[in-house]
């Protein structure tokens, strides 16, 4: 069963979900904890996990050979992104922070003049936690599409073949590419969110988009007992979803956070037991 | 005028409270424009005490473009299927056409060039939203807000910012203040490119300070000056000397400590930036502001 813990807002407790979880289930199941949230991934430095690197992500980006280019500016007309500067009589130049690598340049290059160059967009990671699997990427810096980032890494989970019982992927805030291409395939989304205004209108987002993905949503309370639970409920009313967990505000769960380690919590053996009732 | 924006890597560090802190209290000294940066999460406008219905204007906007097919023109010869980077065109081979999904599409055209028989089309589509008002403070704020299931959250922050830059410079604004989005992508590049100067928001856990330095990379990558705020710093005192030490051997200015205050948590539900109430807390953000006009002025 593929398990994303998603939310919108950030810091309503993503990660620290995802990894309690995790280790929850490695007790009994055979688990796997992806970290997707290829921004700024943390699940590692909440487990403690060294990561071993397995490989970098490339993304292709266009070179342009001088000695066939004819300033024609065809390159820089057809970039979407406005990676290509042309000024006439001069020779294009690119940015490359701007590029995305669709390749759109060298197939509309008249002159055969762009050679296909790469550039590293991502590193994918390795690692374990006593039983617990893990597998995650990280961008390079100032790279903007991060879509091709995850989607190395969901071919990275394809490879290694072995089927797991359980495969929790955490993803980014927010509801942009790579939270999209984070959460298509999985089967069942848990939504952390907190009960304030803000918690509130970053849920509705994300369970829009999942109701647009068809992936069935359900909702954890975060610091449950701060803010104004009604807002969240009538969220779920409206979404025809329910809040299958909450959790308290509690020091302790703060305070193992705040050092780096995951938390043990009655409602996270509570929140196993539910994905046993409606495992896939 | 300048341009400060602020960010935080993580989530949750406390961005948009400290957004609307700042720009209350600024406002009473001069002249600001602010706008939400977060086009995927726009919470700002919530921390005001304003909600969408509070926006007259709202524009949909489109920034992004898709692959549409004709499928009379099409010959199966599956070129656009083999050119896509990005996992949008997949194949019936049934029919033996392309279908496209639009939501991995990136609208680049790709597909379009490749295709001998001229069969496929790029169709703008309306990606977004954007709108301004005035707050109840007396400055306007802009916002915007992707479409749920749409790509291109960073150039919809580009026109937020666009659109907040000329009402700036008509109202011979002195400062413009953008709150923007988690994470260090691209709407968070749109965010910063431009800026004068960027004020980045940690707490005291492994995860705020790994995500603080990727942000201040990215910060560096565009090199902007910037300074730093450690919220909820008291919920772990020995990290938060960690985190110092960091800067220290870095040199990033800190402009400001805050402690963690249930009172942040109840602003935020009430829809009412904290320091309207609370003297204390007025006074740790004047401080702040001060350092950061101190960080200006260099």
């Amino acid at each position: 069963m593929k398990i994303a813990i998603t939310g919108g807002k950030g810091g309503t407790g993503k990660s620290t979900i995802a990894t309690a979880l995790a280790v929850e289930l490695t007790k009994k199941y055979n688990t796997i904890i992806i970290d997707a949230d290829v921004d700024c991934p943390n699940d590692h430095l909440i487990l403690d996990i060294k990561r071993e690197k397995i490989k970098d992500i490339f993304q292709p980006i266009p070179k342009i050979n001088k000695e066939k280019c004819q300033k024609c500016g065809r390159c820089a007309e057809v970039c979407k992104e406005h990676a290509i500067v042309f000024i006439e009589g001069d020779y294009p130049v690119l940015i490359p922070e701007q590029c995305i690598g669709c390749s759109a340049c060298m197939i509309a290059c008249p002159h055969n003049a762009i050679e296909k160059d790469k550039k590293k967009i991502g590193t994918i990671y390795q690692g374990n936690y006593q039983n617990l699997k893990f597998l995650s990427a990280e961008t390079e810096i100032g790279v903007e599409e991060e879509s091709p980032v995850v989607n190395a890494l969901k071919k990275e989970i394809k490879k290694k073949g072995k089927e797991f019982d359980f495969m929790i992927y955490d993803t980014s805030p927010g509801t942009h590419c790579n939270v999209i291409s984070a959460l298509q395939g999985t089967d069942l989304a848990i939504c952390v969110s907190e009960p304030t205004p803000l918690g509130a209108h970053d849920l509705k987002l994300i369970l829009e988009l999942l109701k647009i993905l068809k992936i069935p949503a359900k909702i954890l309370l975060n610091k449950s007992d701060i803010g104004d639970k009604k807002l969240i409920k009538k969220i779920a009313r409206e979404f025809k979803t329910e809040i299958i967990i909450e959790i308290p505000y509690s020091k302790k769960i703060i305070d193992s956070y705040s050092s780096g380690e995951a938390i043990k919590d009655q409602t996270i053996i509570n929140l196993r037991k539910y994905l046993e009732e409606n495992k896939k | 005028m300048k341009i400060i924006t602020v960010l935080s890597g993580k989530g949750g560090t406390g961005k948009t409270t400290l957004s609307s802190n700042l720009a209350i209290l600024l406002s009473k000294r001069k002249k600001i424009v602010v706008a939400d940066c977060d086009a995927d999460a726009p919470n700002l406008a919530l921390a005001l005490g304003l909600d969408e219905k509070d926006f007259f204007n709202w524009e949909k906007v489109e920034t992004n473009e898709k692959a549409v097919l004709d499928e009379k023109k099409c010959i199966g010869c599956k070129k656009c299927y083999n050119v896509c980077n990005f996992g949008a065109v997949e194949w019936d081979n049934l029919k033996n056409q392309p279908i496209f999904n639009s939501l991995l599409c990136e609208g680049c055209g790709a597909c379009q060039l490749v295709c001998p028989q001229n069969a496929i089309k790029l169709v703008k589509v309306k990606n977004g939203k954007i709108a301004d008002t005035e707050t109840p403070y007396g400055f306007r704020i802009f916002t915007g807000q992707l479409k749920v299931g749409s790509t291109g959250s960073g150039k919809i922050v580009s026109l937020i910012k666009e659109k907040a830059y000329l009402s700036a410079k008509q109202q011979q604004a002195e400062i413009m203040l953008l709150d923007s989005a988690a994470g260090v992508g691209c709407p968070v590049i749109a965010s910063v490119q431009g800026s004068d100067f960027v004020v980045a928001v940690t707490e005291p856990t492994p995860s705020g300070l790994n995500d603080l330095k990727r942000a201040l990379k990215t910060v560096e990558h565009f090199r902007i000056p910037c300074g730093v705020i450690i919220n909820k710093y008291d919920l772990n005192k020995s990290f938060t000397k960690q985190t110092e030490d960091f800067f220290l051997k870095n040199n990033i200015p800190l402009l400001g400590k805050i402690k963690f205050d249930k009172r942040f948590v109840d602003s935020l539900v009430n829809m009412e930036p904290i320091s309207i109430k609370s003297t204390k807390h007025r006074i740790i953000f004047e401080g702040i502001i001060s350092n950061i006009e101190e960080q200006l002025s260099h």
